[in-house]
């Protein structure tokens, strides 16, 4: 009775880098489509609630307005077009009145050439930006008029983003509160000065009490007005000085807001290159100290990356059977992340059930296993018209859903725990629609719900793991400006054709399987990383060093992530990598 | 050929006169930037994004931050002037002023075959003796307000027009005056600055209280408390579900509720204990009490203490809870298990302001405030950021005047006065060097000539006319930017910081002196040297 019944349980979540920028725009695009196809779909028990990413505040003109609840911070440089105040919260009216009766100068840039999308954006949204971008781009968006109806499907035609887009604000369809963007201006986000790429930058920069004001003012605003806040999700770059700025926002949250969950996301974009070269040890120095500061002061922690590995040489990324994406372009890679991402959280925000970030993270959490590796299918295969049981037979073998959290494909699927959601298979394929008396194929035929399908098959797959499952029916709006990179063989649901259909259309919505687990995989992956830079003699990168972290936190850090990567051993690896730990 | 062109022939080498040339172009280049900033009558810069936002500034460290500088001697100068900025809160515009002026001085001697090692050796020995002319003409004096008002209007006045920044100086030095305490450094972390985009910026106040941005969350809590007590306490008062009472640790779903019963018992307790206080102090009078937590407050603890008649504000930002007790007195309380009369504080009035989406809790009329909030409001955000990085900078400069001990006459006055003692003193040092104290005595003289410059008179003929009042009357004597005439700042109530100009001498002799002894560029494995 105490409980939060129908209350939402906010979270606020932080994006930390350009790719976490990247794969967050993708995020709340998908959100976006989510709110916007709201009335579309019928009753739903396992709802998604918006509310839970989603604060509702109104401007200073009285407008009602529904933005997420977010603070993202990148550098100077990133922003393009978007103003960093937004234009929600904007005055009406040009306001240039200046304080001073002397003389003044004007330095005016000129604006950004926008893409074809932002064009049509903002002339959807009736924002007469023509002249540049001084007036507010668009009108506020209120949470129940079904917004901006019909007319978006003009867009639907679908735009070659591909090549105009640079950074991430390029594609961002949301409107964000004044609160929201964040940006760093002592570092430059592309140019060969200032860059922000040792981890110490990062974290000598909240040291700074000027940002380190600002970051409290920022949760400050978010945080005071929830009710029941259930936690943080925390999207990270990995590769560069950002991993230094999310070691410390963890820590602050950790310090601040005890007895909430923190979920860290760290993400990594596609590394492409040919010899090793400085850069790399930085990347791999970053992504160390990264991990082991995230993964230390949140509750759950996992790499997100298409790369096939994180270590020095990379490997090549991930292939997804129905979708081709070039590996090339931030744009195509985040989305996959993000589309993952809005599945895997999928269980803590949902309309019905008591379930969080902290009982997440729980599940996970035992003997220290606070990293957890993410895997995903996008599209989840299933043939059109076919039944959950029968999609789930041809994978008897081998899991669905490819890894993306680059630790490699693990001999068998077997973990510790893990989480799986599967979304969008519409109700009447949840189970075996057999004629009544006719023998069942399998067990799984037999079940009598989707739930019962999906668990069984996980129980058959990795028996003595624990397993919990969620099947949620709405599936994964793909709207624009989403990448339209999936296989021609996909109708516009998402699901597989037998055969190459006569006019291929463009794909609306697909069914995505995810899967957090606290996999062995984790032991090699973490433990190459420790072995990659235990072998060289870091001290010639003085310059990451003089950035602000000790040689000797350095070496901390590096046993640490040696601890860590104990933890997921099984006992079949204990006795193969024996002599590995001798060397130490 | 440079060793360096053998390692990497795609390195890019500039040698001796070469190197000079690209530093000094580089350092003129910014100082070219910055000049028309100088003094009360520069030239407000207003840079507008590609996006259309508008940022509004004077201030030489704001510029050198938004510029995106890629030259490296630029930037090395930038970061220097930057960081005289951090160090003393003034002097940016100056300080890159004079490096670049020393620069061409000293290019001057230096085409004519001079080593540049000799102009140095000029450099310091003019530095030493400018700081014993410094440390001569400093005015020491009991930092009384009037002369704190003097120093703030002084830097507020070249930073917003003058009917504010008067408003602005008086605000700044009764704040400072207000946190002061007897020999203790001050801690300019106690006056908090809270921006409100509302009315214009005349209305920016001292408020001798906190304003705190966010209110109470309950509709029944009064928006307006007369005569209060305030308990500041970092207490949880919400019910979280803790790691232990989480899902599937329990047996049955019986002994789950009655684990969460227990757990919300215990936050009820902590609410009653409030209340009881409150009853306690209250009595039947009709005294207001307040609760500021640093921790969540959930809404049945809110409810529960709103039935009460209490304010209960949630989540106070951690630096705010110093603040509070500072303010208001009291102490702030980590548990409510022996909370008492004594931990409480006392505010006169407290009321609540709704703008928009935000909420501001002002609590006002505090019997001793050691602790105040500068309010600044504006109509728009470019106002706000330029009054606020003005207010800093006044506060910064009321903070240098207390702890010095004493001021340096303003207008370009101490700049005259040193040049005219390195001239008189050039003979005393040997050699050539004394090539390089006159070169640092004509680039000091670029301040008093840009002071001039901006307000629209011929810098030579003020120039000139400055240097003849100073010799016949021995005074001080700096410009006066009304009528381009002499006049003795002193009298008009104009000073400077003294540690500012200290700084100033130091930061510019050594970094003047390091370019100018570069006598090798080389840049390699990136695109250009031209700057």
């Amino acid at each position: 009775m105490f409980e939060a019944g129908g209350v939402p349980r906010a979270a606020l979540t932080l994006q930390l880098g350009s790719y976490a920028g990247f794969v967050g725009a993708h995020w709340w695009n998908l959100q976006d489509a989510a709110l916007r196809c709201e009335s579309e779909v019928q009753e739903q028990e396992r709802k998604i609630c918006p509310d839970v990413l989603y604060r509702a505040g109104r401007t200073l003109s009285r407008q009602e307005t529904y933005t997420p609840r977010l603070i993202l911070m990148d550098l100077k440089g990133s922003l393009n077009s978007l103003k960093q105040e937004g234009c929600l919260y904007g005055d009406t009216k040009i306001d240039t009145s200046v304080a001073w009766q002397g003389n003044l100068m004007t330095h005016q840039e000129d604006p950004p050439a926008k893409n074809l999308f932002l064009q049509d954006l903002s002339k959807l949204e009736g924002g007469m930006s023509s002249d540049g971008g001084f007036s507010p781009r668009a009108l506020p968006l209120s949470k129940d008029v079904s917004q901006l109806p019909t007319q978006l499907h003009v867009s639907q035609k679908g735009h070659q983003l591909e090549g105009s887009v640079r950074v991430w604000s390029d594609y961002l369809r949301v409107r964000l509160h004044p609160r929201s963007i964040f940006m760093i201006h002592q570092y430059n986000d592309d140019g060969e000065s200032s860059q922000l790429e040792a981890f110490g930058q990062g974290e000598s920069l909240l040291h700074d009490p000027t940002y380190l004001e600002e970051l409290e003012d920022r949760l400050h605003f978010y945080v005071e007005e929830c009710d029941y806040l259930q936690g943080f999700q925390i999207l990270c770059d990995l590769n560069n000085g950002f991993s230094g700025v999310g070691a410390k926002v963890t820590e602050l949250l950790h310090d601040e807001y005890s007895g909430r969950g923190i979920l860290t996301w760290g993400l990594t974009p596609v590394i492409h290159n040919v010899g090793v070269s400085w850069k790399d040890f930085y990347r791999l120095m970053n992504t160390v100290l990264g991990i082991v500061h995230l993964s230390s002061h949140s509750s759950l922690f996992c790499p997100l990356s298409l790369n096939g590995s994180l270590g020095l040489k990379p490997e090549a990324p991930v292939t997804l059977p129905y979708v081709h994406y070039d590996a090339s372009l931030n744009y195509h890679s985040s989305a996959i992340l993000a589309t993952a991402l809005d599945t895997l959280s999928a269980p803590y925000r949902l309309h019905s059930s008591q379930f969080s970030m902290v009982q997440l993270a729980d599940a996970f959490n035992s003997s220290g296993r606070k990293v957890v590796a993410a895997g995903t299918a996008v599209p989840f295969p299933m043939a059109y018209g076919q039944s959950l049981p029968d999609a789930l037979c041809s994978y008897q073998l081998a899991v669905p859903w490819t890894p993306l959290s680059s630790c490699g494909e693990q001999k068998d699927s077997c973990c510790f725990a893990q989480s799986v959601v599967l979304r969008g298979i519409g109700k009447e394929n949840h189970i075996s629609n057999l004629p009544p008396g006719s023998q069942p194929k399998s067990a799984l035929h037999v079940c009598e719900t989707g739930e019962e399908v999906l668990g069984s098959y996980l129980h058959a797959r990795c028996p003595g793991t624990f397993s919990t499952s969620y099947l949620i029916q709405g599936p994964c709006k793909v709207l624009p400006p989403y990448p339209q990179f999936f296989s021609a063989l996909l109708n516009k649901q998402g699901f597989l054709l037998d055969k190459l259909p006569s006019c291929s259309t463009a794909v609306e919505s697909i069914p995505v399987l995810t899967a957090l687990q606290s996999s062995p995989a984790l032991y090699s992956a973490l433990y190459r990383l420790y072995k990659e830079l235990h072998q060289v003699d870091v001290r010639r990168w003085a310059s990451f060093f003089s950035a602000g972290i000790e040689l000797y936190d350095f070496q901390e850090a590096l046993h640490e992530l040696r601890t860590l990567s104990q933890c997921y051993k099984t006992s079949s690896e204990l006795d193969e990598s024996e002599d590995e730990a001798d060397t130490d | 050929m440079s060793a360096v062109k053998a390692l990497n022939p795609k390195a890019e080498v500039a040698r001796a006169q070469a190197a000079l040339a690209v530093n000094i172009s580089a350092a003129r280049g910014l100082q070219d930037v910055l000049r028309t900033n100088l003094g009360p009558k520069g030239t407000m810069k207003m840079l507008v994004s590609g996006a259309g936002e508008i940022k509004l500034t004077k201030d030489g460290n704001v510029l050198l931050h938004e510029m995106q500088i890629q030259h490296p001697t630029a930037s090395l100068i930038a970061k220097v002037a930057t960081a005289q900025d951090d160090i003393t809160g003034d002097g940016t515009t100056s300080n890159v002023l004079i490096i670049g002026e020393l620069l061409k001085q000293a290019d001057l001697y230096i085409s004519e075959g001079l080593h540049p090692r000799i102009v140095t050796e000029g450099f310091e020995a003019a530095k030493e003796k400018a700081l014993e002319v410094l440390e001569k003409v400093k005015v020491t004096k009991e930092m009384d307000r009037e002369t704190l008002v003097d120093v703030a209007r002084t830097s507020l006045r070249t930073k917003v027009h003058a009917e504010l920044a008067d408003i602005l100086t008086e605000a700044v030095v009764d704040a400072v005056l207000a946190i002061r305490k007897p020999d203790e450094p001050i801690d300019l972390y106690m006056v908090e600055i809270m921006e409100m985009k509302h009315k214009s910026e005349t209305e920016t106040a001292l408020i001798r209280g906190l304003v705190l941005d966010h209110g109470a969350r309950h509709p029944d809590m009064k928006k307006r408390v007369e005569d209060a007590y305030i308990l500041t306490c970092n207490v949880s008062l919400e019910y979280e579900k803790t790691e232990v009472s989480s899902g599937f640790f329990y047996k049955s779903a019986e002994e789950r509720e009655k684990l969460v019963k227990a757990e919300r018992k215990f936050i009820e307790d902590r609410v009653n204990k409030i209340i009881d206080l409150k009853k306690r102090v209250c009595g039947d009078s009709n005294k207001g009490f307040i609760v500021i937590n640093q921790k969540g407050i959930d809404p049945f603890s809110l409810d529960a203490l709103a039935k009460e008649g209490i304010v209960a504000l949630r989540r106070a930002k951690r630096r705010n809870m110093e603040r509070l007790t500072l303010a208001c007195g009291g102490m702030a309380m980590n548990s409510v298990d022996d909370i008492n009369a004594d931990c409480l504080g006392h505010a006169g009035l407290v009321y609540e302001y709704v703008l928009g989406e935000e909420k501001f809790t002002f609590i006002e009329k505090c019997d001793n405030p050691r602790s105040v909030t500068l309010l600044i409001r504006g109509p728009n955000k470019h106002t706000l950021m330029q009054i606020k990085d003005a207010v800093r900078d006044g506060l910064r400069a009321v903070k240098n005047a207390i702890e010095d001990g004493c001021v340096v006459p303003g207008a370009g006055a101490l700049e005259v006065a040193i040049a005219d003692a390195l001239v008189k003193h050039k003979p005393n040092v040997k050699g050539r060097a004394q090539f390089g104290v006159q070169a640092f005595a004509d680039a000091l003289l670029i301040i008093p000539k840009v002071l001039a410059q901006n307000s629209g008179y011929d810098p030579q003929e003020t120039l000139v006319k400055v240097l003849a009042e100073y010799a016949e009357s021995g005074q001080l004597i700096g410009v006066d930017l009304n009528t381009g005439e002499p006049m003795v700042p002193a009298a008009a109530g104009i000073w400077d910081n003294y540690n500012v100009k200290k700084q100033l001498l130091h930061s510019c002799t050594v970094i003047a002196s390091n370019i100018l002894l570069v006598d090798e560029i080389m840049r390699a494995g990136m695109s250009s040297l031209k700057g």
